[in-house]
């Protein structure tokens, strides 16, 4: 008897897996709770850094989201038409990154019941308020794009085939869907950037290139985010099936870009060294030799830029899947040390209104319930990935090409009639 | 014949999405102008005399018991400046209801908003509670509800009784010029800066006389006169906020009489 069950409920790494993604999101489940109950009282945000661990993360999941819109406009705007399983796989990235930042965003701000707020009461002078329309209206593209990815799903097939076919027809109007998606990523990601970048309070964030540092290397980190994530997959599970030579080829498209970030990121520190001034310089100090110089110097240039660069750029160490794999992470890595670097010197570093005053410093460190909720957030996504992988076949540079003929063959004959 | 309609159509059409396009623009533009500070018929200032503030925090106390504020948020906070002589100088900090406030610029829901007569409000029903409005204040002005205010008010009654709602848990707060006691001082046909009833209660309660509330319209209102006889400065000017708080700093007794 007992061995026919423990034939039935073999243990299998998936199951383990599942196990401990599970105990994450449950304690973040109650951590959220608390938060809605308690208030947020519970985490250490003060007036003085009322933005912390969830807003990196929020900020985080956005940037590395950034694949989706990169990839679809190269494939559907640019005519790289071979990278097309790429996309979808950084479509359904995009998709659990935008869901995560809305998760993170719902459990901040301090009154989410009115979240709705931001989409009645316009406030076109605000960058948040941009922010909030751009990322609702491209998380319905988002949508929109994963239509064909979720009928993928075996049982919905099975049981709707009628719907399953519309879902799978939307992959119709993927450039139309791009060219709105390229619209809207250009505006948040760039405007997440000049959220920080137009408080004149803040000389540190005060700064026109805040918005192409963002851009820049949310584009950078979204795309290496879904190589890794599609390598990983391919690495971990045969559900998964991918064409190394376009990862590799992306991948070193990827060495070129972070040439371009390093620069832009190494010039904006550089030009901030000549001449003091009061806020900016402390600022620049506190990040590159005070508390923050490790995160800055090895977390983002070292590891988040250099390494990679060199990992990408030189073909050996690309042609090893792991050494790839390896650079890709640690530029995603980089991308999020940036936001947690940007977001946390700002505020950590305090301009007195009172005349003449001293320039003084505060701290930040995230409670356990920030941390459990935060944690809880990436477990969602980690685990919303791996079952993408296994059942809607997220990852699979075989056999989307030829559905995608199939369709399009399909969609518009009857249009032209 | 039927190129010439295409023509004509698309040439509708064209003027149509130009039309639609400068119409969008003007949309824009007029939103833009419509959130500048509306200038109303009176403009409320303060003037702030550091010479006279010995740093008592009367301010604070009065204004914690007539808003009804959570004693762990100071809506009138006194900082301690320099020496001048051997005389403690004290920066008295409401909120500057800046001509050009940031915290207004930033709101994405327009939760933050001028009234004509100047005073920066907050629509505390309105507000999603994203701090925004924090991070880009210069001034420290304003501070988060990070949990509900319950229980007893300990500045009340010494201090006064409340003359507003608490706030609700989760929307940041501030110094609103005491606008429930304006408003109603002028229905009354009061004068405000001059009758206390009309008056923020942080001015009337100053022992020393050191803050001066009035109409920058009115060229014969203290605050008018003063801007007029006396050097004043504002906090953080460079950042081109345009504050609604003036200071008269203070100079050493030496100085001052001659």
């Amino acid at each position: 008897m007992l061995k026919k069950l423990r034939e039935k409920f073999v243990v299998t790494p998936w199951m383990i897996w599942l196990g401990i993604m599970g105990l994450i999101l449950l304690a973040g489940l109650i951590a959220g709770i608390l938060v809605f109950w308690k208030g947020l009282v519970i985490t250490n945000l003060t007036d003085l850094v009322p933005w912390g661990l969830w807003i990196t993360i929020d900020l985080s999941s956005i940037a590395l989201g950034a694949g989706a819109f990169s990839l679809c406009a190269g494939v559907y705007l640019f005519g790289l038409k071979r990278y097309q399983p790429i996309a979808r796989t950084a479509t359904f990235v995009g998709l659990i990154g935008y869901t995560m930042a809305t998760l993170a965003l719902i459990l901040d701000i301090g009154k989410p019941e009115r979240f709705w707020h931001s989409m009645v009461y316009w406030n076109v002078h605000s960058l948040l308020w941009e922010v909030t329309m751009c990322v609702i209206l491209y998380l319905t593209v988002l949508v929109l794009e994963a239509m064909p990815i979720i009928a993928n799903l075996e049982w919905l097939r099975k049981h709707f085939p009628k719907i399953t076919g519309m879902m799978s027809r939307v992959h119709h109007y993927a450039p139309i869907l791009a060219i709105i998606g390229l619209g809207l990523s250009s505006l948040h990601q760039s405007s997440l950037g000049a959220t920080y970048g137009v408080i004149k309070a803040r000389p540190f964030w005060f700064k026109p290139e805040m918005s192409v540092l963002f851009m820049f290397s949310a584009i950078v980190g979204g795309i290496s985010l879904t190589l890794f994530a599609s390598m990983l997959s391919a690495r971990l599970t045969n559900k998964a099936k991918i064409n190394d030579a376009l990862i590799e080829r992306v991948a070193h498209f990827v060495g070129y870009l972070l040439i371009g970030y390093f620069y832009f990121r190494a010039w904006d520190a550089l030009s901030q060294t000549y001449a003091y001034d009061p806020g900016r310089s402390e600022g620049l100090h506190f990040l590159t030799k005070g508390p923050m110089a490790f995160n800055f110097w090895i977390g983002e240039m070292l590891l988040g830029m250099i390494v990679p660069m060199i990992l990408l750029l030189y073909k050996p160490t690309r042609m090893n899947r792991f050494w790839r794999m390896t650079a890709l992470l640690l530029v995603a890595g980089g991308v999020v040390a940036f936001r947690w670097d940007t977001n946390i010197t700002g505020q950590l570093v305090l301009m007195s209104y009172v005349p003449g005053a001293a320039i003084t410093y505060t701290s930040y460190v995230p409670s356990l319930i920030e941390i459990l909720a935060g944690s809880a957030i990436i477990a969602y996504g980690l685990t919303a990935f791996s079952l993408g992988v296994k059942y809607l076949r997220v990852v699979d540079h075989s056999l989307v090409e030829e559905e995608h003929e199939k369709v399009h063959v399909k969609v518009t004959e009857p249009v032209r009639i | 014949m039927t190129k010439q309609n295409i023509n004509r159509r698309e040439f509708i059409k064209l003027s149509a999405v130009g039309v639609a396009v400068i119409a969008g623009a003007r949309a824009i533009t007029q939103t833009k102008a419509s959130s500048d500070a509306p200038k109303g018929e009176r403009q409320w200032a303060m003037v702030i005399d550091q010479s006279k503030c010995t740093g008592c925090n009367y301010c604070t106390l009065a204004c914690q018991a007539h808003n009804d504020v959570n004693p762990d948020i100071q809506w009138n906070k006194v900082a301690q400046d320099g020496m001048v002589g051997d005389q403690q100088v004290f920066v008295p900090r409401p909120c500057m209801h800046c001509e050009k406030a940031p915290c207004v610029e930033v709101c994405p829901v327009k939760a933050s908003y001028y009234r004509d007569d100047g005073i920066v409000m907050m629509d505390y029903d309105r507000c999603i509670g994203c701090r925004y409005c924090q991070i880009a204040c210069p001034y420290d002005a304003r501070s988060f509800n990070w949990e509900k205010f319950t229980g007893a008010n300990p500045a009340v009654p010494e201090w006064g009784t409340p003359e507003v709602d608490r706030r609700p848990r989760g929307v940041p707060e501030k110094c609103s010029f005491c606008y429930q006691t304006i408003d109603r001082g002028l229905s009354l046909g009061l004068k405000p800066g001059v009758d206390p009833d009309a008056t923020p209660a942080c001015v009337n309660v100053c022992p020393t006389g050191a803050r001066i509330f009035g109409d920058l319209n009115d060229p014969e209102s203290n605050v008018s006169k003063l801007l007029h006889e006396k050097y004043t400065y504002r906090l953080r000017e460079n950042l081109g906020t345009g504050p609604r708080v003036y200071y008269i700093p203070a100079v050493a007794d030496a100085k001052r009489e001659a």
